[in-house]
């Protein structure tokens, strides 16, 4: 059944599929990578707000606060250890860095944490519903909804006006270039990490919201939605990736609703067949750039 | 200001510059001829320290600038506007300039340096707010320019300006690179249109296979008549 | 003039004698005289390599990422098992297979084959679209081709016993199957890389321009090493699913891949040596600290368990081989013996050329 209820479930789904796939394509954008080692910033988001919570005793807002600065720590030190010393050697040895850093970092909370799931208390907003117009939601994609909107102006502002943004999106379209104009590349990637780590920080709120707990593999499934979404809206710019989030996150709670049961199971199989194709229709996304563009070199 | 010993660089088993070396000085306009494939871009990228050298050594006011990272190189001095002019195409033409004046900072001088480009480049005035994209090939090449000159760079190194661009604009960008010369920028410019090099440099090397085959003033070279043998291959 | 040719001629193929002599005597040794546990590893070691060296097919010689291979090795495991096992077990391990699958029964070998062939047809009807595509494409599309294949085998019951373990596999690959499989794969690669098409997507790798103005087809090239790739791949899984004889469809997915390209990588992807090399080291490196874990899990060394320590000191030994040593321990040369040198064994240097873009 479609309702205006269930419309603005995948409205919420698409934002948060917005958001995920934006934290991907910022580091694709400078470093021309698809970072394997996404999903685990988020993971370490979602151990951030198991420890701190289970720890402190703070307001929620302050563990947030904390699971977001953890993302966006544990993106700058993968930068600053890993990918800064491989940068300039070939693409396949940076995606294969990537795999390498998503495996150490999903081991590590293996060792160091638990294999066990890891219960996360969550303020009562997200196991709340609101009604509003006569409809009543849960407040968690509301709040999504909101979040999303706020972070996509916040992040625009900061790429429009100023210095760094404009750098970090000249660096997009011309590292070399941006580098030959006095931009440090150290400067500029370090910021797209950071960047990248403070957004999966904020997706872990919600992603982890959704079930309340945390594993050493959480991060796997929003990394193959980012996959899927930029595939769909194009993987050379942001906003491209923001489209293809909603889209994909809206495509996903029809199939849902469309598909008979017995090819559900498939599901994921089938959204990924759907990128193959797009890839070999149009392999620069739906949302095609104007210009060229170039990796690394 | 800038002294270029016996470079050598190397594309994995290609060997694009065997053994270059050229000197510029203060306020001279030097220029590097050749055809294509002679290694004049190559050259200008190991200055602009891009690509790595094999040996040589190049060294910008007394300092050995191989090794360092382009945008140190740029920090000293030198501005590189390549040969595919290489502006953003999706920033705006202010941010494009904006990006040029990354390396000083201040964003008062900014704004003045901005009123000096709109009277050398009175067409980046109009497309101001316009993605550097939509440009045409003549105004991205001036935006390209204008964007290097924003960095106040000590030397100028041009690559190719006129690659690709119709003769009129051809004229315009010769007669900018005049203008910038007489307001006292020191030059290194890179061509492949000899005769109007040749009328606007101070001194001249031409370069074939990777080497300086020869230098002097564009007179001397004239009169050798070596450049014809060059380029109709003798 | 013919002597010369034939000591060149030696000398060009001495890198597959040099590589297999002391794999025959590690088999031979092992089962000789090493306990059960390492005549076990030893057989998983040649298995791994069959799977490693099917990656250097494709990979090594292509330089593009091939995620996929995993999945086909998961396609070789299963169709193989199903060949091999008897119709009375397929109804137990597997109790909605389909009616023409159950009455299949092959031996040992036709099963590998079989299992060979299907992975090759499934990678020639899928793969030729895929290799047009370049760079992030390209790498995204093969890893959502290993997803894909995962997703099947997971909830095809009817073939796969869904995510549930397909058990009662026979244990019919021992330590000389294993070897020798190992030094057949070996030989073929070496052979492939060194033929005119090895040596045209070698040359795609170096310089991608230059190799496509010399008149390569480059998606062709490239196609026909995927596919023989993934039935190399798809072989080696048979054989490994006659030697671990239960599994599901997990193990061919993420852990798999990071292990099989770990080998690779840290032997280095552009030579066969690399890839023999890079298996023997990671697998006695994993072994070793798999070792260590249990021991302190068993012995309660620490106050809590440790799980994970094994990959993640793998997971930084490849980070900083790809920093130090991108190009592995072997950097893409071969073993080969020099005749006239004084040296016996000498490392050649790669004859490719490289070229940055």
């Amino acid at each position: 059944m479609i309702t205006f209820g269930f419309l603005i479930n995948a409205i919420s789904l698409g934002s948060l599929y917005a958001l995920i796939s934006l934290g991907l394509v910022m580091i694709y954008g400078v470093l021309k990578m698809v970072n394997f080692a996404y999903g685990e910033l988020i993971m370490v988001g979602g151990y951030g707000l198991y420890l701190v919570g289970s720890k402190f005793n703070l307001p929620w807002i302050f563990v947030a606060a904390a699971a977001i600065l953890a993302a966006m720590l544990v993106s700058y030190l993968t930068e600053l250890v890993a990918f800064r010393h491989v940068r300039e050697k070939s693409l396949t040895a940076l995606l294969i860095t990537s795999f390498a850093v998503s495996t150490l970092l999903q081991n590590g909370a293996l060792l160091i944490i638990s294999p066990r799931a890891k219960a996360v208390s969550l303020p009562k907003i997200f196991s709340s519903s609101i009604t509003f117009l006569g409809i009543t939601t849960p407040a968690r994609n509301i709040l999504t909804i909101a979040i999303t909107i706020l972070l996509l102006l916040g992040l625009s502002l900061l790429l429009r006006r100023t210095m760094l943004g404009i750098a970090l999106r000249a660096a997009s379209d011309n590292f070399r270039m941006t580098r030959m104009l006095g931009i440090p590349a150290n400067l500029v990637i370090s910021s797209a990490f950071i960047i990248s780590g403070a957004i999966a920080g904020v997706v872990s709120l919600f992603w982890v919201g959704r079930t309340a707990s945390v594993t050493p593999s959480i991060g796997q499934g929003p990394l193959l939605i980012a996959f899927i979404a930029i595939v769909v809206g194009g993987i050379s710019s942001l906003e491209g990736a923001v489209v293809g989030g909603f889209v994909y996150g809206i495509l996903f709670s029809f199939i849902g609703v469309l598909l008979p049961q017995t090819l559900l199971d498939y599901r994921e199989a089938f959204m990924f067949v759907i990128v193959i194709l797009i890839l070999l229709w149009r392999p620069e996304g739906l949302i095609r750039v104007k210009y060229a563009e170039e990796r690394v070199g | 200001m800038l002294h270029v010993e016996n470079l050598k660089v190397r594309y994995g088993a290609i060997t694009a510059v065997h053994d270059v070396s050229l000197e510029v000085k203060e306020g001279e306009l030097v220029a590097l001829i050749g055809v294509n494939g002679a290694g004049k871009t190559t050259t200008l990228s190991a200055i602009a320290g891009v690509v790595k050298t094999v040996s040589g050594s190049i060294y910008f006011e007394g300092q050995s600038i191989v090794g360092k990272s382009p945008e140190a190189i740029l920090k000293l001095g030198v501005a590189v506007v390549p040969e595919q002019r290489d502006i953003f195409p999706s920033l705006t033409v202010e941010e494009n300039l904006h990006m040029g004046a990354f390396s000083r900072h201040n964003h008062r001088e900014y704004l003045a340096d901005l009123k000096e480009t709109f009277i050398l480049f009175p067409i980046l005035e109009e497309r101001f707010q316009q993605l550097g994209g939509t440009l045409s090939g003549g105004e991205q090449q001036q935006l390209a320019i204008a964007r290097s000159i924003m960095a106040h760079p000590k030397l100028l190194v041009l690559d190719e300006p006129s690659l690709g661009l119709a003769p009129k604009i051809v004229d315009q960008i010769f007669s900018l690179i005049v203008t910038l010369r007489t307001r006292g920028s020191t030059i290194l410019l890179v061509e492949q249109n000899v005769n109007r090099t040749l009328d606007i440099a101070d001194r001249v090397y031409l370069i074939n296979n990777g080497r300086v085959e020869i230098q002097g003033t564009p007179d001397q070279l004239r009169s050798q008549g070596a450049i014809k043998d060059i380029y109709l291959g003798k | 003039m013919k002597k010369a040719n034939l000591t060149h001629w030696f000398s060009s193929y001495s890198t597959i004698i040099i590589l297999t002599v002391p794999m025959l005597i590690m088999a031979g040794l092992t089962d000789l005289f090493a306990g059960s546990l390492l005549i076990r590893i030893v057989t998983a070691l040649f298995v791994s390599m069959v799977v490693v060296l099917g990656m250097q097919v494709f990979m090594g010689n292509s330089g593009i990422l091939a995620w996929a291979h995993v999945g086909f090795m998961g396609i070789g495991a299963y169709i193989s098992s199903i060949c091999s096992m008897t119709p009375t077990t397929k109804e137990i391990a597997i109790p909605q297979i389909y009616p023409f699958l159950l009455n299949l029964h092959f031996s040992f070998i036709p099963s590998l084959l079989v299992g060979a062939l299907v992975a090759v047809v499934i990678a020639a009807i899928i793969s030729y679209p895929l290799m047009r595509l370049s760079d992030t494409t390209a790498a995204i599309s093969s890893f959502a081709l290993l997803i894909i294949i995962n997703t099947v085998l997971i909830h095809w019951d009817k073939v796969t016993n869904g995510p549930r373990t397909l058990f009662g596999i026979e244990e019919l690959t021992t330590v000389w199957t294993a070897v020798f499989s190992a030094i057949l794969i070996l030989i073929f690669a070496y052979l492939f890389k060194e033929s005119s098409l090895g040596l045209k997507l070698r040359a795609s790798r170096d310089d991608y321009h230059a190799a496509q103005a010399m008149g390569i087809n480059i998606t062709q090239v490239r196609y026909y090493s995927f596919v023989i790739g993934a039935g190399i791949a798809s072989f080696g899984g048979g054989l490994f699913a006659h030697y671990i004889t239960s599994f599901t469809p997990s193990a061919f997915y993420m852990a798999e891949t990071f292990n099989i390209l770990t080998m690779l990588v840290v032997g280095g992807t552009m030579g066969v040596s690399g890839a023999v090399i890079g298996t023997i080291v990671v697998t006695f490196a994993r072994e070793g600290l798999r070792a260590v874990e249990n021991f302190i899990n068993l012995n309660h060394v620490l106050p809590f368990d440790v799980v994970g320590l094994t990959e993640v000191l793998l997971a930084t030994a490849l980070i900083l081989i790809l920093i130090f040593r991108p190009e592995g321990i072997l950097g893409g040369r071969e073993f080969r013996w020099m005749p006239k040198k004084s040296a016996k064994k000498k490392i050649e240097e790669p004859a490719s050329v490289q070229v940055n873009e």
